[in-house]
């Protein structure tokens, strides 16, 4: 399942240590993220991706093993961004 | 005669504004306020490069009421995304209505334009798949009480509005322009059947420009809700200014109106934008639209009526007759969309029950 | 010409008849009320501001005047009006002083759109501004009144209007609003601290208000930095203790203490992120006003930004 960002320019982002703020300028919400959600929505910036793709290329900034279980968890966190209306499919 | 309201001369000439007192505008904008025009002010002089020229203070005021007017047109635009994506496996075609169509279709009058409601319309046949997806969707009805639910399903033409869970948004779905006992029913088959789809969104849909003007005229002299008159009066203008340079237009306009039975109201929407905001109307125009003008007695007496009713609600443009227009005119458009009797039961409960706490 | 240069007698009927026009900060307030308690409200705690042109410009058209029913005649009443509007529902009539503070917050807080407006008490000391936003009842005003007698200069009890644009905070020096208990400990702590009558039973419990320190009104046109948010909070028995907050938690709590942060849009989310980026962020706790003003003394602002 391919994802994209559900707009190229509506995101304003700020990092402080390991953390982001990023403003949906179509809604008008404001989240909190950590590293990887905000490492995904960044990825996605780049390019429509998918799960896999997104695991393998994040792994070694989340200095994390690639897997079942770490794929896993990228899913959620791409299920998290949708419900959030960041992200769609694409 | 004495001369108009400060406001009412600012919609009719804002480039005269640059030479106003401090003490002018200091009126001016607690008028623009109380008729919800304070962030159109800042529009018109913003189009006509003005804003600079304004002294600071009440200038400070316009940006205060900009920064509203754009937050609004985004979150309009985002309602709409979410009202789309709710309402996608429904298959209705959803023609968006008013202050909606007129931000998402990008039109002038949409400009420092404030207001609270989503309007839609849908095919009559669709409102029960319409109402269910909504709620699957986080909207609930607001209306929870069952003389109000009855009210609007078996007498009006629109759902009981219905609100947001989470956002607070509210959308009201209709099924036509005017309720269901009104002496008049401009055919919604006709309308939809005209109705233009958005740039960049399949399955959304706009009235056409004559059909938007008809619109906008039926709501304004149909309904009794004149404390926004000014400001649907200032739509009229804008929409009627825009589209004029469209050849079509004027001709298409009193024809439409037969066809939809709405001569009456649009004699009224141009007499009152010519005479109140000097809208520039054609001869032809207004020679047309003499068709749907009421017999002389009765046009003296919604002069005198609309004259007061459609001045901004401040004190400082009302005489004594003021709140006795609005209370006519209330009466009055509650009779246009209602048989007699229905109109006393309405009547009735409104004023004996007392407001709900909510309200 | 401030209104301490009216006396009592000419300050209420003026009030009364064509009304005053207050300027607070950067705003005028054309104020009209026929009210005693108001006028000796506004004789005690804004003797030092200066009173604009008389019939000119004014940002808010404000009355307090009892609402026009039969409750008058048995439980008089109050209504707060905004240019003939009643955003509130009446108050009980001795209240009117306190529903005239709030109301004026209210003015600014639903209009003035060219500020991030916080929720939160600021005071100033060498050009740095400590932000406080906090919840009602963390002790945030407080700590904010015995702030400002011991060198720290009010620029809001209230209401923190960061300036769109360079970011700056624009002082608007009101009454600081005490409640409950903080009425007493403030007398004790300042025993020259001038402090409006108690009212009691309003929403908050019983009120008064105390007169922002002269030096800060007459200079409430220069504006100042932020350089430090700190969310203070009274835990009784508890040493003075500063915690550094991650700059990105201290963002979303400011936000969701800001009146408008949600209206600027792009623009009110690039106002705060430049905030929070020039300060440092703190939770602090506290018990004693003294080791508090000790060690707001002892902060290091923030090394100045590339």
């Amino acid at each position: 399942m391919m994802w994209r960002l559900i707009s190229d320019h509506a995101f304003c982002f700020r990092s402080w240590n390991d953390e982001f703020v990023v403003y949906n300028s179509l809604s008008g919400d404001t989240h909190l993220l950590g590293l990887a959600a905000a490492q995904i929505l960044l990825e996605l910036q780049q390019a429509p991706s998918d799960a896999i793709t997104l695991a393998t290329s994040l792994a070694p900034l989340l200095q994390a093993e690639i897997g079942e279980e770490f794929s896993l968890q990228i899913e959620h966190l791409l299920a998290d961004l949708d419900k959030l209306a960041l992200i769609e499919h694409s | 005669m004495t001369s108009p309201p400060l406001v009412i001369q600012a919609l009719r000439q804002p480039g005269a504004l640059t030479s106003l007192s401090l003490a002018d505008w200091d009126l001016l904008l607690r008028q623009a306020r109380q008729a919800n025009l304070l962030a159109r002010l800042h529009a018109l002089l913003d189009e006509r490069g003005l804003i600079v020229q304004i002294p600071p203070q009440p200038r400070e005021h316009l940006e205060w009421s900009h920064a509203s007017a754009e937050r609004h047109t985004q979150a309009v635009h985002w309602e709409v995304t979410m009202i789309r994506k709710a309402l996608a496996k429904t298959g209705a075609p959803i023609i968006l209505l008013k202050g909606a169509a007129y931000v998402m279709a990008n039109l002038p009058s949409a400009r420092g334009r404030l207001f609270s409601d989503i309007d839609i319309m849908v095919p009559k046949g669709s409102l029960n798949e319409v109402e269910a997806a909504l709620m699957l969707h986080g909207w609930a009805a607001t209306h929870h009480d069952a003389y109000d639910q009855r009210y609007y399903r078996t007498w009006m033409h629109e759902l009981p509005p219905m609100r947001h869970i989470k956002r607070s948004t509210v959308i009201d779905v209709h099924h036509a322009i005017l309720p269901e006992t009104a002496y008049v029913h401009p055919d919604p088959e006709k309308l939809r059947a005209a109705a233009r789809t958005l740039d960049g969104y399949d399955g959304l849909k706009v009235f056409a420009p004559v059909d938007m003007v008809l619109h906008s005229a039926a709501h304004l002299f149909h309904d009794g809700e004149l404390e926004h008159g000014l400001r649907d009066l200032v739509d009229i203008d804008s929409l009627l200014r825009h589209f004029s340079d469209t050849p079509s237009f004027w001709p298409g306009l009193v024809e439409r109106a037969k066809e939809l039975e709405l001569t009456r109201p649009l004699f009224y929407a141009l007499r009152y934008a010519a005479l109140i905001l000097h809208t520039p109307v054609p001869s032809d125009a207004m020679e047309a639209a003499q068709a749907g003008c009421p017999n002389r007695p009765t046009l003296a007496l919604m002069d005198g009526l609309f004259t007061r009713a459609l001045m901004p609600p401040h004190p400082s443009c009302s005489d004594w007759l003021t709140d006795t227009a609005r209370r006519m005119l209330f009466v009055r458009a509650n009779w246009l969309r209602m048989p007699p009797l229905l109109l006393a039961r309405h009547l009735f409960h409104k004023a004996f029950i007392s407001p709900k706490p909510e309200e | 010409m401030n209104v301490s240069s009216l006396t009592p007698p000419e300050l209420g009927s003026l009030l009364k008849q064509a009304g005053i026009f207050l300027q607070t900060g950067s705003f005028i307030t054309h104020l009209q009320t026929s009210i005693p308690s108001v006028a000796e409200g506004i004789g005690l705690l804004y003797a030092d501001y200066p009173l604009a042109e008389q019939g000119g410009f004014a940002d808010f058209h404000v009355s307090l005047a009892p609402p026009r029913d039969l409750r008058r005649w048995f439980k008089p009443q109050v209504l707060f009006l905004s240019d003939g509007d009643a955003p509130f529902k009446p108050l009980p009539l001795d209240q009117a002083f306190p529903m005239l503070e709030w109301g004026l917050n209210w003015c600014v807080s639903s209009h003035a759109n060219r500020y991030l407006i916080i929720h939160a008490a600021v005071v100033e000391k060498g050009g740095h501004a400590a932000i406080l936003p906090a919840p009602p009842g963390s002790g945030k005003s407080t700590l904010c009144a015995a702030l400002v007698h011991r060198g720290w200069r009010l620029l809001s009890d209230e209401l923190t209007l960061v300036r769109i644009g360079d970011g700056k905070i624009i002082p608007l020096p009101r009454p600081v609003s005490l409640k409950n208990q903080s009425i007493d400990i403030i007398r004790r702590y300042e025993p020259d601290a001038i402090i409006s009558r108690k009212v009691s039973d309003t929403i908050t419990g019983t009120v008064a208000h105390m007169k922002p320190p002269t030096d800060s009104v007459t200079r409430a046109a220069e504006t100042a930095q932020a350089a430090w948010v700190i969310f203070p909070k009274y835990q009784a028995g508890e040493a003075a203790r500063l915690e550094v907050l991650p700059q990105s938690r201290a963002f979303m709590r400011v936000a969701d203490n800001a009146f408008n942060y949600s209206l600027l849009g792009t623009k009110g989310f690039e106002t705060m992120a430049n905030l929070i980026d020039a300060s440092r962020c703190y939770d602090f706790t506290y018990s004693v006003l003294d080791e508090a003003i000790e060690t707001f003394d002892a902060l290091k602002p923030p090394a100045p930004s590339m």
